[in-house]
């Protein structure tokens, strides 16, 4: 459907030629002027600026039209181009909002407030802008008020503002230039402007949008939505912690797009998983490299360079070019051939049985970091990648049916799913299970446990009579390790990790997994 | 020599800097000054094994603090930016608890504002001695709950602790008044010999010897005991 | 087409419109596929648009792609088109990338009725003498084959047998498929020599339908009348310097003849000579000079070992983690500052614009240097299953050269600070290096402190 042509359109197109070369021609498409936009001054969506008409009226009723068109197109770029960049930023200053006001709407408001300030702040120092000279005749709230206050202490520009001493002075100590103290610094911004939250709350107004509008979630791709939970995912180290924030803005993620590829699973109507999205997460930062196609000799012979040719040499290598049409040894010259690389044929991957104890001596995978969990993850999508298939079997207390045995598959989802859930009951598993999961082309396998198994021996002589390769990872040491290594000792297709420290496990189920593909290839 | 810099020649070098630059490298300065000064002070008071609280003993970390903060120039700010400083352990590696509630004492008494507010809601770790030998003049709000010896020494200010305190709460103050909004542990106003206490939560305990002044339980007065309910 | 780059290019003659036409043209008619990168409004396909440039400035491109999506039909046809000559000249010229390719098949050969005579007189192949240099599958050539053409079109210098024969203008374009049974690899050493890489890409459903449709046949950029005059001069023993005359003359007559009968236009070596002066007098401004320094900064790099070097391992919490020196393994050669001036200057020059800004700079810096990094395993690995719309290696050059611009966004003002301050300290005034937090800054330090 064709867009109506706006009349400020050919002023937009000035003004934004302008803007980009002020930000160094940010990658955003040229923006656009609504006509029913009347809530907020500007949007972004998808990276695409969308200015209010009705706004842009009113401001220009006290300054010139490209001012106004100018001061919000450089609000916008600059949350583009410096704060808060990306999604995991945004996520990363939410968490630290939230933790000060418990509240998530208050969080949002705060942060949405403090990017703002940040990204206006650079714009008015770096770049030579009209932005103050907009504010200086906005309508504005109460929080608004703080803010401008804030502004004329920081910027040393006059707004129009009068009160608010306290708490402009207070906040005016924040360093929000400097990227690294953010997460503390939006901690401090949040504790000050506490209280004129609370009375927006009472007074039923936190809910409207800010004026220079609100910095949701849709201005972020879905992929860039991807990175940024794997980046939280891995800053934030806790399920815990990376579950609260998720969860709080599942429905945001969800009204963005987020997933869009339905690699979780999900379809309409369905709660995100957030301690499953954690694992997944993190483990997509702990990646193996896909195997490379191996470099082999071809097997055939090419000319590669000329040699003299003597006598008693072969006729048929003589290259009659080089030797000019003469047979004389110190003239004629005979073709060296080598034998030629080139790029051989990929090797399978074997599948990869993942077997992970969620006794009641592991940790719980989604109240603390399980590392044994992220183990078992790193290993299944390692061999996910290599287009190998995964079968999980988790296990507690087997025989009371504490166990999860899924079959082989490439859903990743399903994987995780199991590989999370968590028993806590008793440490006995079912060799029948594992047993079930045996395929003739021998999968490898992975066990990732505490040894604390009640029913070792049993899992001992099934191991002893494997021919598989099997890689067992167990924390800490005791009598039942112990017992487990001198069973082994001999078998050249087991090996077995002692790890003292849990942070350990997925670079050695990694390493592990490196060694047996260098091995095929 | 080439000077591979030769395209910047005529760049007209200059700084833009906002008044928000100045500010908080004006702030950074004085908080590397306050840290240091407490880092001396628990240099100091670190040297015997175990930070035992005599009187004396307070009463030379506190004019030990005096000492270092007496030529910086900070404010309320900073003082509470100090709290958090030592309550996150990040750039302050370690707490001894008594000299810490000296040292922001100090800084509270030598204060240029005549009052002074402290949010301590969120901060994890417990500060004791706050409020000590608070002067005239001057009045300190403690907001959110803090620990021993709160107020003690107080000299004739006047002191709001808006949450609760724990043991010997007013301990040998002789001036000034002490308000606490919700609750106190043991020992409340021990060896004070003037001045006035006021509780409105729960007192878990009066000190048995106590010099002088008066304490107040929701408004009541208890020590010393009514003469009137007595006659 | 701008104002301003109209009005420049009155001055030009019109050259940069007959530019813009001839990638109309092939845009249009010949090489049909999406636009897939913008520079300021406008959209181009960035393999059509890379070739052109390296066929105005003398470069050499490193064409990549699935077979049969047009990798040397696109080269082909800029080819005849920015050098006026028959396409039929141009395919007899080409080098076909396979093991038993010879120095003789390539560059020349005795003449051995003269040989048997006594004298020593080369039959010069087309390769070395046209212009256009084209290989098709260089990666399907041994080491020793790819390195030698690339020794030829470095200098444009073709010897054999004491005979040399002296190129006064010349480009390459090499195309290579993808890994597959029967390719070898092309070493670091002679990668690092394109000056780009480009892909050529699948054109979309419906383009290649309509590409489908075309009749393989056709072609006007052929004309075996005037390929037969060529090939006449190309074969005859004379001095090399008066056939290339005649050949000029016979392109002029090719070119006429084109434009009278199909109105299209082609340029002379005139006008090329009058374009690469062009665009050399654009100079670079401030900021895409100091963010090229940025760009390099992080690029060579390295707080431990004084640069990055293929052989030495990053620390462990390396203060400089975050930057791009930490995930490549690889120091950037100086022939890349090379490419980036030459090609950013020719877009400027075709957007007329008075300068080259950040923008063409961005612009050219993911094919300039997609090629010329290796990653480390582990970041390939993390960015892997990443959503793209280009091959990987030119995805992650894109990612990579947005992850610097960002930084230098951020604090573009301050390096700027540095580097004047740099300038007027080595010039003898007792200022102190400015400090930051990126490798430039560090660079620009060690600068200082080594002249001192």
């Amino acid at each position: 459907m064709e867009r109506k042509e706006n009349r400020y359109d050919p002023l937009l197109k000035e003004v934004w030629a302008r803007v980009r070369k002020k930000h160094f021609f940010p990658e955003l498409p040229h923006p656009t002027i609504s006509e029913s936009m009347d809530r907020v001054a500007l949007e972004i969506k998808s990276k695409h600026i969308t200015l209010s008409q009705s706004f842009m009226e009113e401001a220009a009723r006290h300054l010139p039209m490209d001012k106004v068109i100018e001061a919000l197109l450089d609000h916008g770029v600059t949350h583009y181009t410096f704060c808060p960049w990306d999604f995991h930023t945004h996520l990363t200053l939410y968490q630290e909002a939230k933790k000060v006001l418990g509240d998530k709407q208050m969080a949002q408001k705060s942060t949405d407030y403090f990017m703002d300030v940040v990204a206006d702040t650079h714009c008015f120092k770096e770049k030579d802008t009209p932005i103050s000279d907009l504010y200086r005749h906005m309508d504005r709230g109460v929080l608004d008020e703080a803010i401008h206050a804030l502004y004329q202490r920081i910027w040393g520009e006059d707004l129009n503002v009068s009160g608010h001493e306290d708490i402009s002075r207070r906040l005016s100590r924040i360093p929000y230039l400097d990227r690294k103290p953010w997460p503390e610094s939006i901690h401090r911004f949040s504790k000050i402007i506490q209280g004129l939250l609370e009375t927006e709350e009472k007074s039923g107004t936190l809910n409207q949008p800010n004026t220079m509008g609100q910095n949701d979630f849709g201005r972020y791709s879905s992929d860039e939505m991807d990175q940024g939970l794997k980046e939280f995912a891995m800053s934030t180290g806790d399920p815990g912690e990376f579950k609260e924030v998720v969860k709080d803005l599942e429905d945001e993620l969800k009204e963005a797009g987020y997933p869009s590829h339905g690699g979780m699973g999900l379809g309409p109507g369905s709660p995100l998983d957030a301690d499953i999205l954690f694992y997944m997460k993190l483990a997509e930062s702990y990646s193996l490299p896909i195997k490379k196609t191996p470099i082999e000799k071809s097997g055939s012979l090419y000319p590669d360079s000329h040699s003299p040719w003597e006598l008693g040499k072969p006729f048929r290598d003589i290259d009659p070019w080089t030797s000019f049409g003469k047979i004389m040894p110190g003239i004629t010259q005979i073709w060296e051939r080598r034998e030629g690389e080139t790029f051989g044929e990929e090797e399978g991957t074997p599948n990869c049985i993942v077997v992970i104890d969620s006794s009641g001596s592991m940790i719980n995978p989604r109240q603390h970091l399980s590392h044994a969990v992220l183990g078992a993850a790193c290993a299944s999508d390692a061999y996910l990648r290599n287009d190998a298939t995964v079968a999980v079997y988790n296990f507690s207390h087997a025989r009371s049916g504490d166990r999860q045995v899924l079959d082989y598959t490439r859903s990743r989802m399903k994987i995780y799913q199991t590989i999370c859930h968590y028993f806590g009951g008793g440490t006995k598993l079912d060799i029948k299970d594992i047993e079930s999961l045996q395929q003739p082309s021998r999968p490898d396998i992975f066990i990732i446990t505490d040894m604390q198994i009640t029913n070792l021996e049993d899992l001992v002589g099934y191991i002893n009579g494997l021919e598989n390769r099997v890689t067992a990872v167990h924390i800490g040491d005791n009598t039942h390790v112990r017992q487990f290594r001198r069973s082994m000792e001999l078998r050249k297709n087991i090996s077995i990790y002692s790890v003292q420290k849990k942070e350990d496990i997925p670079k050695i189920v990694l390493g592990k997994i490196r060694e047996y593909f260098r091995s095929v290839s | 020599m080439i000077n591979p810099f030769e395209d910047f020649k005529k760049y007209p070098y200059k700084k833009r800097e906002i008044p928000l630059d100045r500010i908080v490298q004006a702030k950074q300065r004085v908080m590397d000054q306050i840290v240091e000064g407490y880092m001396k002070l628990v240099e100091q008071e670190v040297k015997d094994l175990v930070w035992l609280v005599e009187n004396s003993r307070v009463f030379k970390a506190y004019s030990f603090a005096l000492r270092t903060i007496q030529e910086l120039d900070y404010d309320v700010d900073d003082i509470e930016e100090l709290c958090f400083e030592i309550d996150k352990g990040r750039r302050i590696p370690y707490l001894i608890s008594g000299p810490a509630g000296i040292y922001v004492s100090a800084l509270c008494n030598n204060a240029k504002e005549e009052r002074i507010r402290l949010r301590l809601h969120e901060l994890k770790r417990t500060f004791h001695f706050l409020g000590y030998r608070l002067p005239e003049g001057k009045t300190l709000v403690l907001e959110g709950d803090v620990g021993d010896f709160i107020g003690a020494g107080l000299s004739g200010g006047k002191l709001i602790v808006k949450g609760s305190t724990r043991n010997w709460a007013g301990a040998g103050m002789m001036n000034g008044e002490l308000f606490i909004s919700e609750h106190t542990g043991q020992n409340t106003g021990g060896w004070m010999s003037g001045g006035e206490i006021h509780v409105d939560g729960r007192i878990r305990g009066v000190a048995k010897t106590i010099l002088g002044g008066r304490i107040y339980h929701r408004g009541k007065l208890i020590v010393p005991h009514s003469t009137t309910a007595r006659e | 087409m701008k104002e301003e780059a109209r009005g420049r290019d009155m001055e030009d003659g019109g050259t940069r419109q007959k530019v813009r036409d001839i990638y109309g043209f092939i845009e249009n008619n010949l090489y049909l596929n999406r636009p897939d990168m913008e520079v300021g409004d406008e959209s181009f396909n960035s393999a059509l648009l890379f070739s052109l440039l390296t066929a105005l400035n003398r470069g050499k491109e490193l064409i990549i792609g699935e077979p049969g999506l047009g990798k040397t039909t696109s080269a082909e046809y800029v080819a005849a088109m920015a050098y006026r000559l028959p396409l039929g000249l141009i395919w007899a010229s080409e080098v076909s990338g396979h093991p038993e390719q010879t120095e003789e098949k390539i560059i020349g050969r005795p003449d051995l009725g003269r040989l048997n005579q006594g004298e020593e007189v080369v039959v010069w192949s087309y390769l070395a003498q046209l212009p256009v240099k084209i290989v098709d599958e260089i990666n399907r050539l041994p080491e020793t084959k790819q390195s030698m053409i690339l020794d030829g079109v470095d200098r444009g210098n073709w010897e054999y047998l004491n005979d040399v024969i002296i190129n006064e203008e010349f480009c390459l374009f090499a195309t290579a498929n993808y890994q597959d049974r029967g390719t070898n690899t092309l070493i670091a050493p002679l990668i690092d020599r394109f000056d780009v890489i480009v892909e050529s890409r699948h054109p979309g459903t419906n383009m290649a339908l309509v590409i489908g449709m075309k009749d393989r046949y056709e072609n006007i950029l052929r004309s075996p009348e005037y390929e037969k005059g060529f090939q006449e001069i190309l074969l005859e023993r004379g001095d090399y310097l008066e056939k290339m005359k005649r050949m000029e003359d016979l392109c002029d007559r090719f070119g006429d003849h084109m434009e009278r009968e199909f109105d299209v236009k082609m340029l002379s070596q005139g006008e090329r000579e009058e374009v690469r002066d062009c665009m050399q007098e654009i100079p670079l401004d401030l900021d895409a000079n100091a963010f090229l320094r940025t760009v390099i900064a992080e690029l060579s790099f390295c707080i431990k070992y004084g640069q990055k070097r293929s052989d030495e391992h990053c620390e462990e919490g390396c203060h400089y983690t975050g930057f791009v020196c930490h995930h490549i393994k690889n120091c950037i050669s100086n022939r890349f500052p090379m490419s980036v001036r030459t090609y950013s200057q020719s877009l400027a020059w075709l957007n007329g614009d008075e300068a080259v800004g950040i923008e063409q700079i961005k612009a050219v810096l993911p094919y300039i240097l997609a090629h010329r990094l290796q990653w480390k395993d582990d970041y390939l690995a993390q960015r892997q299953g990443d959503s793209r719309r280009d091959p990987f290696q030119i995805y992650l050059a894109k990612e990579m050269v947005n992850e610097i611009y960002r930084r230098y966004n951020e604090q573009s003002r301050h390096i700027k600070n540095a580097l004047a301050v740099a300038y007027q300290a080595l010039s003898g005034k007792d200022l102190e290096p400015i400090e930051g937090d990126h490798p430039i800054y560090a660079e620009i330090k060690r600068d200082l402190e080594e002249v001192r």
